[in-house]
């Protein structure tokens, strides 16, 4: 029973902590959105859950930066509320590389709020009529530093997709729970394969029945997620493909169940297709998704997601929703489990 | 079963799309949290779609040991 | 080294059990054979089968860009595979079967008719590729590649549709059952084989293409294992 509770106590307190914590400040942008070299432009900056107006503006740094020898100190720093504020440029008349247009990342640093950051913000054209060019600013070495990072419980800001980073506190775990409740129907089916009974054969479907509702629940919420988030719900991401390819899998698996006359035959033959079918799912949703190009994070060589998609604080949030979800997802089945064993018990009196 | 949830998903992807109607867009306004409340709600709905299947099966099962008793 | 050799002997006895092991499962491949060559319909079928969905492809698109080459050509080679391998199982008689139960042991069995059923798709995969590249040119570029992915895709195709159709032998509706259980199980096999073919075509650069063929075979002793350790359960009726 303990993990009944405790299964409610985290999937509440993942509702609770994903829900009520901010994101860190951000920016989404700036105005203008490209000038051109050798000019002077005053920049307006726009801010994400940010209070510009907590500090002096004195105190408030800017950047526009190209790599660690190449930036530019915002001068005249003026704010002009919580969320925007106003700083000009002296870009120099050369760009720091041989190309006709570079992409600067702005970089803005508060003593309350902390850093901010938006990459590729601003882009820098090559002024080509050199009488324009006043030549007034130059590139600094490494100016930027002495940033203050603030520690305290807020989840990454990051561009596009906002607030609904939250989504993987929701989304992710009923992957977890799918992969864990299939591989308990698994290990059902082995044990009877070694020992049929009813009870073994029980326990296999339901964990597998489980594991279908939480796919399609990733599923479903995972197209919600694309479509505001890419574009598309449906967008032919190899893993959307490898997972609609799992479902398929236990859907053959319960419609074999059901083609044969004997149930004891039906439930071994299951048995044995749900082994078969479970160890090719794995370089199915393993091997196969590093062949190809993914939209989900961690694609390329790692079925995982890295630091970059995961900060720390999300990690105190994430893995407790996923053992939350996955011990919900192991209540669902034995309520499942102990129905199947009624029915059979009023079957046999009938 | 599967009626129930084509209608979910009509109703996730396209009514949002709908209240967009007049220069709002209700899923992306407020750094899309109304994407994150979505996603809540459909678990929510998907979780009462599960228990109101197992009633179904109960309320089936008390009928047959019902009628066994009499 | 030989002083290692010198230690390592064999014991007699268990050279004889490879022995009659061995014997044993080229008797049942001569079976095969055997089976195969008096229904020789069947196998006019399977060919005829190739040649007709090759035509089909003939005539719809006179002129096919190598990129759907490849995927018509896996095509071909998948739907002929099914067709081809349904009727291992089914073909047998419940009488025929209770026979070999008493004759033989289930590994050997399954074992023996994987080997058929790979060569039987070679052969097909083979004269697909020559009907086909007659009919709408021959992209390949890489062909000592091609041949491997050819070989290593009939081992494959072999081992999951050989096992899947003996599951679905059992069931009464076996051609549909087969399609729906076999499908899931081979589509990693068939993504890797067409991305393989894809880089004996030219169609796109990695020279990293032995992890991919290292894959392959790790697929396939996967599911050769799990053959071996599961048929038995299948066999026992």
């Amino acid at each position: 029973m303990w993990w009944k509770a405790l299964s409610v106590v985290l999937v509440v307190y993942s509702l609770l902590a994903g829900m009520l914590a901010p994101l860190k400040p951000g920016i989404t942008r700036t105005n203008p959105e490209t000038a051109k070299s050798g000019q002077t432009v005053t920049v307006q900056v726009f801010g994400y859950n940010s209070f510009y107006t907590r500090s002096a503006a004195n105190e408030l740094r800017v950047w526009l930066e190209y790599d660690s020898l190449h930036a530019l100190a915002g001068q005249d720093i003026k704010i002009l509320s919580d969320t925007s504020l106003e700083a000009s440029f002296l870009f120099p008349p050369d760009l720091p590389n041989a190309s006709t247009s570079v992409l600067l990342n702005a970089i803005l640093d508060h003593p309350k709020d902390g850093v901010s950051l938006l990459p590729g913000a601003f882009e820098l054209v090559k002024n080509t009529d050199t009488a324009a060019v006043a030549g007034s600013g130059a590139w600094n070495r490494n100016p930027v530093g002495d940033l203050h990072v603030i520690k305290d419980f807020t989840f990454p800001y990051r561009n596009v997709i906002y607030e609904s980073i939250r989504n993987t506190y929701y989304h992710v775990p009923m992957w977890f729970a799918l992969m864990f409740l299939f591989l308990a129907s698994v290990i059902s089916s082995a044990r009877y394969l070694r020992n049929p009974t009813l009870e073994n054969d029980r326990r296999a479907s339901a964990y597998a029945e489980t594991g279908l509702f939480f796919g399609l629940m990733g599923l479903v919420t995972g197209m919600l997620w694309a479509h505001y988030a890419w574009g598309r719900a449906w967008s032919n991401d190899i893993k959307q493909l490898m997972t609609a390819v799992a479902l398929l899998i236990y859907f053959a698996y319960f419609i074999l169940r059901r083609s044969f006359d004997e149930p004891e035959k039906g439930a071994r033959l299951a048995a044995v297709y749900n082994i078969f079918a479970f160890a090719s799912l794995i370089p199915l949703l393993y091997i196969v998704p590093r062949m190809f190009a993914s939209l989900h994070p961690g694609a390329t060589g790692n079925p995982a997601f890295g630091s970059q998609d995961l900060d720390n604080t999300m990690r105190l949030v994430f893995y407790p929703a996923i053992i939350g979800w996955t011990l919900l997802g192991f209540w669902m089945a034995q309520l499942r489990i102990r129905y199947q064993r009624l029915e059979d018990r009023v079957m046999d009196l009938e | 079963m599967h009626r129930f949830l084509t209608i979910i998903l009509f109703m996730a992807i396209y009514l949002p799309g709908v209240w967009a109607q007049g220069n709002r867009d209700f899923m992306r306004e407020t750094g899309k949290i109304n994407v994150v409340v979505g996603v809540i709600l459909l678990i929510f709905i998907g979780i009462v779609w599960f228990l109101l299947r197992i009633e179904r099966k109960l309320t089936k099962l008390e009928h047959q040991l019902k009628e066994e008793q009499q | 080294m030989q002083k290692i050799a010198a230690h390592i002997q064999f014991p007699a006895y268990l050279w004889r059990a490879i022995y009659m092991n061995l014997k044993r499962l080229l008797l049942l491949l001569h079976k095969e054979f055997l089976l195969e060559f008096r229904q020789r319909y069947a196998i006019s079928g399977i060919v005829l089968y190739v040649l007709s969905m090759v035509f089909v492809v003939y005539i719809s698109s006179i002129k096919v860009q190598a990129q759907v080459w490849n995927i018509l050509f896996w095509l071909i080679v998948l739907f002929a595979s099914i067709n081809a391998v349904v009727k291992s199982f089914v073909q047998e008689s419940g009488a025929r079967q209770l026979y070999y139960y008493q004759l033989t042991d289930p590994v050997s069995l399954i074992l023996a008719k994987i080997l058929y059923n790979t060569l039987l798709l070679l052969v097909l995969s083979l004269l697909a590729f020559a009907s086909y590249s007659l009919v709408a040119g021959n992209p390949v570029k890489d062909p000592s590649l091609f041949a491997l992915v050819l070989l290593l895709g009939s081992f494959g195709f072999s081992i999951a549709f050989t096992f899947i159709s003996s599951i679905a032998a059992r069931a009464n509706q076996s051609a549909t059952l087969m399609a729906i259980l076999s499908f899931p199980v081979i589509l990693p096999i068939l993504l890797t084989l067409v991305r393989l073919s894809a880089i004996a075509l030219r169609l796109i650069q990695d020279t990293s293409y032995q992890r991919d063929i290292i894959n392959l075979l790790a697929i396939d002793t996967i599911l050769i294992t799990l053959t071996f350790v599961l048929f038995p359960y299948i066999w026992k009726d």
